[in-house]
């Protein structure tokens, strides 16, 4: 893990205004060439990320929005899937955008070699039908909840995250523990560092206020999380309660086509191989006398758990966009914590950290094995 | 006129005794129809071969979870059923089969279909909300009386296709008054009198009453007209456009419910309509920036200009858009225009043929030169 | 097209017709609709069997074939020549075991003719999904890689080079002799080496049968026996690597010293006159032993097992190249006292303990010795060292000679990863079997030689060059045809993402990037049909010809239902 450096700024007006700045001064600079950066529709009612290189529209940025309509890292994904090309850019997101982005780079879905990551510390975010309720207003209820780090209108998911500060792209704006107009510039790469250089900022200062409120915030969290999982286990535990949980799934598989690291091109549970004769299907039906037609719902909601629990970054998009309004978000975290923890493995933490499923480790897992042997 | 069976039950419970005749009799292995299936409420659509089950079932509950249609081209998709099944679909569903069936998605051997003069249904929220049971007894008035339940999709209120075409038998709920005492359904075709041959209940020989029927579909247009005009107000032009569909994340999931969307791999998430570094440039040559993902609009117009034809206007879309975007209301109204250019009503006729694929000598001369 | 199943049912004498009731399998099986002949026979794989099945197939024009009979192990093979000789495509055939899996395991009757429908069911089932697939047939190719000019490498190509089998050895080095070349003689004979080494090279340069390949190294060796594609790139410069096709390719990697910097209590790189074993026999090769002043030594310690504590193996060689290095400093400097400074003596074999006891008689010490450090103390050398009777004592000396581990070479990790060949826990390359099958791999066709595979002397190494030639001259056969795998994995390019998850499970290097569709592409050729990337692509892009999703599907629902 990288050793932080951090430069203490000041702010004019607001943290989003800062970035504005410093993003455009870069682009002066000819530090990037287009920035990725979240903006506000015309319609007013909702925000999209915008690859820009044009400097007069940068300044139309939001940097934190109220909302996450699209899963940053599939944005950044839809640039760079195809190769770095002649551009160095830059993407603004947050901390679980970063870290899905971090992890799809593992699998050849984002080439990160003229890309910059800037992260900041995430109070978290609205979920999308609470906001399309009244845009406006939300709008105003997101920023008061972001002067006073207050998510209890924020996802569920977003409510119990213990990593809103985690740093794993190039760059950090921390603004934790950072007194009252000024904020952190936090540096985790030699890229980093290079562009603060650039910047002419002076990656000097001392980061403990941050950290210590950080590690603070981050054990609270903790605290909270553990108990909501406890609850939520008892409600999804055991086969019963588990199909009852997915019963109103109608199989749409939104939460799989918004989850940022469900990449593959044509998913298994959408493939031929989960298509059957009608025959089968009606030797299964009278197995038990009647079978819900299309069977095999909570086959795909494990299925889907099994192939991608070790990437999950528990952003909450996946509950956003289910139509049922089942939480899956909260029950697919829960499950990722322990599969992660399986192997010590913190998806996005790091680039250098190989993907568990398909490194070979000598020494592993011999609490699995046998106690015969 | 066209024979008639009326049971002498609730037609919630005519249907049911009927669907438990057929498959006690062995006229039917199965039985596909809407059923509770958990006990926080949950409905779905179920094979049924167990006559002991339909205590469960809610044939014509006003819900409408997944497309029918689409369930049942997976049903048929790889070869016939070699049993017996009688389904029980909505009119749109059974028009959205028979549009797939054109396109070799699914087959009718052994196939029964039984459906409804159909009154709408709830969006599925709905059902999540709690408010399904609630809503029951309003909705059921408002189906007595011949009035458009206001709690029904926004594309229900304004359907003017009802009534099924191709079914082999429908039940007549619309509008009747005695709906808690008794069960009406037409037995369209052979199919359909020999499915009911020896069922208890009284035969005749009935004709729709069209009057009633006519003073529906005024509503119903009335309905449009306004849903249209809304559309209108909020989509002009590009800008229009880029209003609407602005906060549409991409998720594709209009396409996933739609039983006309049938492509295995849909060509807006094939590699052809992936962007490569250099498109990325040109395009922030040319405007100085742009939305990533990409495409947006654009999916929904290639979308439309794929399946326009064959929209049968059920309003799957509309529920399962995480953005609320209208969807349903633009694609109905989109895909009618389109219709109306060929005369064409998606799925009233299984021998008629798509337009798309079909040569006329004689056809729109208008743009000719 | 119509399917007709052909079913045959096989008596296998008593074996299957006394304990299952085989009439009932033939009545539980005939009413199937694409089943258009269910028949028994009293022992299918004899020869009246064979010719009863192939008349069988023609006459009923027979689009399938089910033979219920014995393991596949037994006879998969045989009913597949059938087939072919039917003119039906054998991989439209599906045997079903119910003599091991089913009359051999059970008395009961009754269990065993129901156990055998379902068997027969399930392999009817499966069938139906088959499809036709072609035996392809390539040249297994003659030629050998070599990997490494040393001693090992060397004499295995001087072996092996012919007419009709090139070799090609690869050196990462400017020149052929590896370790041997810098020896002026070998230990036990003291016989002169140097010479007979370039003397070898010199027959190398000269066959026109072997291409040398200096400062070259492998960047690729996938394959299997009888064809390996390999690519040979010549170090630090931009030339297009040159692609080869060879048979077999042997490993004399050789290996390197273990770096005594890392253990600074010897002084190896601070102070002068402290050498390694290499450095030492480079200085005798010249003629004149000297310290770094240009004045000669009068004393010579050699410190032995340098680096023992950081390795747990014992170099075998040290001990009596220490000996050598006795006799050397004798030879060339009569009056010198030599020390060794020694843990263990390891002297194994028929004549090394004379060698040892003939050294021993030249006036040298030998010090059993631990914790020993070393330091300056003027123009000298400081011995720092506990005797055997715990005591600390010093000795003063004018040079020290150093004898480090032998360790891997620094790219063994890398060939390792090319050639998919392992290692064991010191990092030497792994043999398949450490006494019965020393110089073969896990990989058929690669062989590992000399130091590569873990320290030994010159006459091992040559006698396990000579081993692996003769492996390669009795097994590839100029002229001999391979029959590659022919239920390979296949990738489908609309459905890949190009996530790389199937490259990394796959053992054989058979699956390559195609960097411009960024999709994953499989060799068919070098393809085994393992089936680890089927199991491991997320998305069901990778499938395995001849275990189709839909093949097993149908064959496990009609066994279970």
């Amino acid at each position: 893990m990288n050793k932080l450096k951090g430069a203490l700024i000041h702010v004019k007006s607001n943290i989003g205004n800062t970035i504005i700045d410093l993003l455009e001064k870069s682009i002066d600079k000819g530090i990037f060439d287009a920035v990725i950066v979240p903006m506000k529709v015309p319609a007013g009612d909702s925000f999209v990320y915008v690859l820009v290189k044009d400097k007069s529209l940068i300044k139309d940025g939001v940097p934190l929005p109220p909302t996450m309509f699209v899963q940053g890292a599939k944005a950044v994904s839809s640039v760079t899937r195809l190769g770095e090309g002649n551009m160095k850019i830059a993407a603004v997101i947050r901390p679980c955008e970063t870290r899905a982005t971090i992890e799809l780079s593992k699998f050849g879905q984002t080439n990160l070699e003229n890309f910059t990551i800037i992260s900041m510390d995430c109070p978290g975010v609205l979920p999308t039908s609470d906001f399309l309720k009244d845009p406006e207003k939300n709008m105003e209820i997101f920023n008061e909840a972001v002067k006073n780090w207050d998510d209890k209108k924020m996802r569920p998911v977003c409510q119990i995250c213990d990593k809103s500060s985690m740093v794993s792209g190039d760059l950090h704006i921390g603004t934790l523990g950072a007194k009252k107009d000024t904020c952190f510039i936090i540096s985790n790469s030699e890229k980093g560092n290079d562009i603060a250089e650039k910047l002419g900022i002076n990656l000097k200062d001392n980061l403990d206020s941050w950290q210590t409120q950080v590690k603070k915030l981050s054990e609270e969290k903790k605290k909270k999380r553990i108990k909501a999982h406890k609850e939520l286990k008892s409600k999804v535990e055991g086969i019963d309660n588990l199909v009852e949980s997915f019963s109103q799934c109608i199989n749409c598989h939104n939460c799989m086509r918004v989850c940022p690291v469900c990449f593959c091109r044509l998913c298994y549970f959408d493939s031929d191989k989960v298509k059957h004769n009608a025959d089968d299907y009606l030797t299964r039906a009278e197995i038990k006398g009647s079978m819900r037609f299309l069977p095999d719902t909570t086959l795909f909601q494990m299925g889907r758990m099994m192939h991608m629990s070790l990437y999950c970054v528990s952003c909450g998009a996946c509950e956003d966009a289910c139509s049922m309004d089942i939480p899956v978000a909260q029950i697919f975290s829960m499950i990722a914590d322990q599969t992660q923890g399986l192997f010590d493995y913190v998806s996005g933490r790091s680039l250098d950290e190989p993907v568990p499923l398909v490194a070979y480790k000598k020494e592993e897992l011999h609490e699995m094995e046998d106690a015969n042997d | 006129m066209t024979k008639a069976l009326r049971i002498n039950e609730s037609t919630e419970k005519g249907i049911i005794e009927f669907l438990k005749f057929l498959l006690e009799k062995g006229k039917v292995k199965a039985v596909f129809s809407l059923k509770k299936i958990s006990d926080n409420g949950a409905v779905a659509y179920s094979l049924i071969t167990d006559p002991d089950e339909l205590k469960d079932a809610v044939p014509f509950y006003p819900l409408m979870p997944v497309n029918a249609g689409k369930l049942l081209s997976r049903f048929t998709l790889k070869e016939g059923t070699r049993k017996p099944v009688i389904a029980v679909l909505k009119p749109c569903e059974l028009r959205g089969f028979v549009e797939l069936l054109k396109r070799e998605q699914g087959s009718l051997e052994n196939l029964y279909i039984i459906s409804s003069i159909c009154c709408g249904v709830f969006p599925s929220k709905t059902e999540v909300d709690g408010n399904a049971e609630k809503n029951l007894s309003k909705y059921w008035d408002t189906v007595k009386k011949g009035e458009i339940s206001p709690d029904i999709r926004s594309v229900c209120k304004a359907c003017e296709e009802f009534i099924p075409y191709t079914a082999d038998l429908t039940v007549d709920y619309l509008g009747n008054n005695d709906i808690d005492k008794k069960c009406l359904i037409y037995l369209n075709n052979k199919n359909g009198e020999d499915l009911a041959k020896d069922m208890k209940g009284d035969f005749s020989e009935k004709e729709l009453d069209r009057k009633k029927i006519d003073k529906i579909k005024e509503k119903r247009l009335a309905e449009k007209k306004k849903l249209y005009d809304k559309i209108d107000s909020k989509m002009k032009g590009i800008d229009g456009l880029v209003n609407v569909f602005g906060r549409c994340i991409g998720c594709h999931g209009c396409s996933k419910v739609c039983p006309i969307c049938y492509c295995k791999l849909c060509e807006f998430e094939s590699p052809d309509s992936e962007y490569s570094p250099s498109n990325y440039e040109t395009e922030l040559r040319k405007r100085g920036g742009l939305k990533v993902p990409p495409g947006t609009i654009y999916y929904h117009l290639g979308r439309i200009t794929h399946i326009g034809i064959s929209c049968v206007a059920c309003g799957q879309c509309n529920d399962v858009c995480p953005v609320e975007i209208p969807v349903a209301d633009i694609f109905k109204k989109v895909g009618e225009s389109i219709q109306k250019m060929f005369d064409y009503i998606p799925g009233k006729d299984l021998e008629e043929e798509i337009p798309l694929v079909t040569f006329k000598q004689e056809e729109f001369a208008e743009v000719e030169e | 097209m119509e399917r007709k199943i052909g079913v045959y049912i096989c008596e296998c004498g008593p074996n299957i017709s006394e304990k299952i009731d085989i009439d009932k399998v033939i009545d539980a099986i005939s009413p199937y609709e694409d089943v258009s002949v269910v028949e028994k026979f009293k022992l299918l794989c004899s020869a009246d069997g064979k010719k009863f099945l192939e008349e069988q197939i023609k006459k009923n024009k027979l689009t399938h074939l089910v033979v219920a009979a014995c393991s596949p192990k037994e006879h998969e093979k045989t009913f597949m020549e059938v087939c072919e000789n039917a003119e039906l495509n054998p991989y439209l055939f599906q045997l079903a075991n119910i003599r091991e899996q089913c009359a051999w395991i059970t008395e009961d009757k009754n269990e065993a003719t129901k156990k055998a429908i379902r068997l027969i069911k399930a392999a009817i089932g499966r069938v139906r999904y088959h499809s036709s697939l072609e035996k392809i047939e390539i040249d297994s190719i003659p030629d050998v890689l070599v990997i490494g000019g040393g001693i090992a490498g060397i004499e295995a190509s001087l072996q092996l080079a012919r007419p009709d089998r090139k070799v090609y050895l690869v050196e990462k080095t400017s020149s052929l002799g590896g370790l041997v070349k810098n020896f002026e003689k070998t230990f036990l004979g003291m016989k002169p080496v140097s010479d007979i080494v370039n003397e070898k090279i010199h027959e190398i340069e000269k066959n026109e049968n072997i291409k040398v390949f200096t400062d070259s190294e492998v960047e690729e060796a996938i394959g299997f026996f009888g064809n390996f594609e390999v690519n040979i790139k010549r170090t630090n410069e931009e030339t297009e690597p040159v692609e080869l096709s060879v048979g077999a390719v042997i490993l004399a990697t050789g290996a390197t010293l273990f770096n005594p910097e890392k253990n600074p209590e010897y002084g190896y790189g601070k102070f002068d006159n402290v050498l390694t074993s290499l450095d030492f026999e480079k200085m005798n090769l010249t003629g004149k032993i000297l310290l770094k002043d240009g004045t000669t030594p009068k004393s010579v310690s050699i410190i032995h097992c340098v680096g023992r504590k950081d390795k747990e193996y014992c170099s075998e060689i040290c001990c009596m190249y220490s000996l050598k290095f006795i006799r050397y400093l004798k030879d060339k400097l009569p009056n010198i006292s030599v020390q060794n400074f020694y843990s263990d003596l390891v002297i194994p074999g028929k004549t090394d303990q004379k060698f040892y006891e003939e050294t021993k008689e030249k006036n040298v010490d030998f010090i059993r010795s631990s914790n020993i450090s070393v330091a300056k103390k003027g123009n000298q050398l400081n011995i720092n060292y506990t005797d055997e009777n715990n005591n600390k004592k010093s000795l003063l000396t004018d040079m020290i000679i150093l004898s480090p581990a032998l360790e891997p070479t620094n790219d063994a990790s890398k060939i390792a990863e090319i050639t998919g060949v392992s290692r064991d826990d010191e990092g030497f390359f792994a043999e398949e079997h450490e006494k019965l099958n020393p110089i073969s791999t896990s990989t058929e066709g690669i062989y590992i030689v000399g130091c590569a595979k873990g320290p030994k002397n010159i006459s091992d190494t040559i006698v396990q060059a000579e081993a692996a030639s003769g492996k390669i001259l009795s097994s590839l056969i100029p002229g001999r045809k391979l029959e590659p795998e022919v239920k390979t994995s296949y990738i489908s390019e609309s459905f890949c993402i190009g996530c790389k998850t199937c490259l990394s499970v796959c053992s054989y290097g058979a699956i390559i990037f195609d960097e411009a569709k960024k999709v994953s592409v499989v060799n068919e050729v070098i393809c085994r049909g393992c089936g680890n990337c089927v199991a491991a692509c997320p998305s069901g892009a990778a499938t395995i010809k001849h275990f189709k999703f839909n093949q097993l599907y149908q064959e496990l629902r009609e066994a279970v239902k």
